[in-house]
């Protein structure tokens, strides 16, 4: 008898916690919707303040929760609640995997980055929300901010085909990524700026052979790059090839629009590389480099020349510094010269879709989020965005907003904020850099603003910037770059001849190219008109 | 029908007992299983089941003829092979050996040092991987001392399936010997010490007492893992991959992670996740079949 009643007692018991562990889901969002009216209702006599969810990149920061440091922060400075829970970013990938979770589950955050061309099928099934209207007159400082002609791309992005604007895109007004190289090493070699290709493995040679860095051990790495074939740009760039992070991209090749990835410059710069790479001139191991790893490469004073944001020199300077005790100078590499060849660093002013919002909203989180939108585009508002809550991402030292090191544990994320880098503007950036360094740092600061203005020499804005990802849809093959990484990669370790180039441009046209090329000249007619 | 309610009456704590397993079944193995139906259809998450276009076999089709399918099924059949094969052998022969030392301590120490890569995450293992033969890592510098020239193994294609196995025996051999070693615990003591009196040595013991009493359980999670033939471990291949090794390590699973789950083509991958099940199952009714025939034991 008393077995039976124990029995009971555990079935009672594992019962209880199954209802229990089902209903708990419901209970959070009971209490997520509870602290909502209560913070509105609190604030009675005041203007209400509405929650919108965003979602964006955060690669490991901290969470934005309701009644947070930088939730109040946000309402004090935009007027608007903004709740952003943490996404795994992991490349683009897990937030890819969770976004599309949340949509097939009908739980759509109000508004969000919308990553891998997630915006065509949305737009087409009217999930996201037409904002031709909305946006001149609800939100207009956004509306200025970003120009006519960029507005113009988005229209001819629509899917519907109604030149309607469904996504509110990121824009750069200045080339912002290009080739760098330790001029402190040429001069204590005794070369000069390498103008030609030639004398730009010249003086790779000279770095690999002959010390710079002065410790009497050949550990200096000449240039590279990083897994996947990415980071590397400045090597293609001298052949002419159209290229964004690594990853080949659309201009006017042979007079047509033509991926870089398949064009006779690629398979001349593959060679070219494949014997830097066999002749060590390159990281032996760049295609293993995660971005810690290579980084951690250059900060350490080992890299000669290199491909990267070049303002961004002013956080690496420090450290080069630190380490090895040098003083760097890392000026903006001048595109090398090969003859047949028009080289440059590629500029796309119109990026992907930085945000997209949630249709259907009821009129009160519409409006939030157009105001959120108004108040995060206005550039009196940047600075303070800029620098985030006091304590957490800033300290204040004599009366001077100063930011503190980055710290994930910390840190709530920011990005939601980071209207400065959805919308790089040069002049913003270079007065907010010098405003913002003190005297000790301002040497390296220095030289960042200088690369800004000296790269813009050697930049061009490419044929197929701002055409959608869409082009892409049923042949992740091609859009993953999958085919052109696997054979770049070999070609470039001597694994495969260059010959082999060849059945990579068979295979690309095969597994989609074919048509993944027509849709985007299609796009560039219409574009063009 | 009267038998089953009398025994419902009769042993209904048993019931109640089973009760949430069921459930659990019916709720998250079950009713999902309807969802397969997706495979057959332009699944589209605004429409629904119900409002979605049938296509028939349409993505079994475009599976078949994608230009890289044989080169997929390829890497798939054999690295699948040699999953079972040694994720089959190794924690089977580490059963027999741990089972074999005597001194109690170094036996729960020797277990316990052989669980704990189980816990680690692929993130971290193929960390470890390839930090481990980087240039400047373990790998490299050995060689160095034996006057070698430096070699970047995870980007070399004849290594890729090598590096496979070993990592994933490195995370799960140990744990595999778990069951086989309940199930060394419960041979009968007797049994041995008949042998001993007989005058068979260890090795005999282990050859015809030890192994003969282990096969059941062998020969059963054997049956359970064919069926995940075709599923190898996503995150293992995935956190190993590179562009340099695609072509000999490139899966189905690595493959619908791209152009299905990453693209939203939930409709496709479904049709992907059928064909490999269907697989799974005829590989596992088969070697039922075998097993029944030759050891007179099978899953049902």
């Amino acid at each position: 008898m008393r077995k039976k009643l124990f029995i009971l007692l555990l079935t009672v018991l594992m019962v209880a916690v199954l209802a229990v562990g089902c209903s708990s889901g419901e209970e959070i969002g009971q209490n997520y919707n509870g602290t909502n009216n209560d913070s509105s209702e609190g604030e009675t006599g005041e203007e209400e303040i509405v929650d919108i969810e965003v979602w964006s990149v955060n690669e490991g920061f901290k969470e934005i929760d309701s009644g947070s440091p930088l939730y109040e922060f946000i309402v004090d400075e935009i007027g608007v609640g903004v709740i952003s829970p943490y996404v795994e970013w992991n490349g683009g990938k897990g937030y890819t995997n969770q976004l599309n979770m949340r949509i097939a589950a009908g739980e759509m955050p109000d508004m969000f980055l919308p990553y891998n061309g997630i915006e065509y099928d949305l737009a087409k099934n009217g999930a996201i929300e037409d904002l031709t209207d909305l946006l001149p007159e609800y939100a207009p400082n956004l509306w200025e901010l970003i120009p006519d002609e960029v507005w113009d791309t988005v229209r001819t992005n629509d899917p519907t085909g109604e030149g309607r604007i469904y996504y509110i895109p990121a824009i750069r007004d200045y080339g912002i990524t290009g080739g760098m190289i330790r001029q402190d090493w040429i001069d204590k070699l005794g070369l000069e700026m390498p103008t030609t290709q030639e004398e730009y493995v010249d003086v790779l040679r000279a770095f690999k052979n002959e010390d710079p860095n002065g410790n009497g051990m050949q550990d200096e790495i000449p240039t590279g790059g990083r897994e996947n074939g990415r980071w590397m740009d400045h090597l293609f760039a001298m052949y002419g090839i159209a290229m964004f992070e690594g990853f080949p991209d659309w201009d006017i090749y042979d007079g047509e629009l033509t991926n870089s990835a398949v064009t006779q410059n690629m398979r001349d710069a593959l060679e070219f590389i494949s014997e830097l790479y066999a002749e060590g001139l390159i990281d032996q191991e760049t295609f293993l480099n995660d971005k810690q790893a290579w980084d951690g490469k250059i900060n350490s004073g080992l890299v000669g020349s290199y491909f990267h944001w070049t303002e961004t020199v002013y956080d690496r300077l420090p450290q080069i510094e630190a380490g090895t005790g040098v003083k760097a100078d890392l000026p903006v590499l001048p595109v090398p010269k090969v003859p047949g060849y028009e080289g440059f660093y590629s500029h796309e002013p119109t990026l992907g879709p930085q945000w997209v919002v949630k249709s259907g909203m009821e009129e009160e989180k519409l409006m939030a989020t157009m105001k959120f939108l108004d108040n995060y585009a206005n550039q009196e508002n940047w600075e303070d965005m800029y620098y985030g809550v006091e304590g957490m991402h800033h300290k204040i030292i004599d009366g001077k907003r100063v930011l503190l090191p980055e710290d994930k544990s910390t840190q709530q994320v920011m990005d939601v904020i980071k209207a400065y880098n959805h919308f790089s503007l040069i002049d913003f950036k270079s007065n907010l850099l010098m405003e913002a360094v003190g005297e000790e740092q301002m040497e390296y600061v220095e030289q960042g603003i200088r690369n800004m203005e000296e790269n813009q020499k050697y930049v061009k804005v490419i044929a197929g910037n701002g055409m959608p990802e869409s082009v892409y849809n049923d042949y992740p093959d091609i859009r993953s770059n999958m085919i052109y990484q696997e054979y770049a990669t070999k070609i470039i370790l001597g694994e495969y001849p260059i010959e082999k180039f060849d059945e990579f441009v068979d295979r690309w046209y095969e597994t989609g190219g074919e048509e993944v090329t027509q849709r985007a000249r299609d796009w560039y007619d219409k574009l063009e008109k | 029908m009267g038998k089953l309610t009398y025994n419902m009456r009769k042993y209904w704590p048993l019931y109640v007992m089973a009760l949430p397993g069921t459930l659990y079944f019916i709720l998250f193995k079950y009713i999902p299983l309807g969802g397969s139906v997706i495979a057959f259809q332009d699944y589209s998450v605004f429409k629904g089941i119900n409002g979605s276009p049938w296509v028939g076999f349409k993505h079994f089709t475009s599976l078949f003829e994608y230009p890289d399918f044989y080169r997929v099924l390829r890497n798939t059949l054999v690295m699948g092979f040699l999953r079972v094969t040694f994720m089959f052998a190794v924690p089977l022969i580490l059963a027999l050996m741990i089972n074999e030392i005597r001194h109690s301590l170094m036996k729960k120490g020797v277990q316990t040092a052989l669980y704990i890569p189980h816990f680690l995450s692929w993130v971290i293992i193929a960390g470890i991987a390839f930090e481990m033969t980087s240039l400047s890592g373990l790998v490299n510098t050995v060689r160095g001392w034996f006057g070698l020239e430096s070699m970047l193994y995870m980007q070399m294609e004849s290594y890729f399936r090598p590096i496979f196995v070993l990592t994933g025996l490195w995370k799960d051999a140990g744990w595999g010997t778990i069951i086989y070693l309940a199930a060394l615990s419960g041979i009968n003591p007797q049994l041995y010490e008949a042998a001993v009196v007989d005058g068979a040595s260890r090795l005999k013991q282990i050859l015809y007492i030890t192994f003969p009493m282990i096969l059941p359980t062998a020969a059963i999670l054997f049956l359970l893992d064919i069926g995940n033939f075709m599923e190898l471990g996503f995150e293992q291949v995935y956190n190993l991959l590179t562009p340099m090794t695609y072509s000999v390590g490139d899966i189905f699973d690595t493959y619908v992670f791209r152009t299905g789950i990453q693209q939203a083509q939930y409709s496709f991958a479904t049709a992907v996740g059928l064909f490999q099940a269907v697989v799974g199952m005829v590989l596992v009714i088969v070697f039922n079949k075998l097993s029944k025939k030759y050891s007179n034991g099978g899953l049902w």
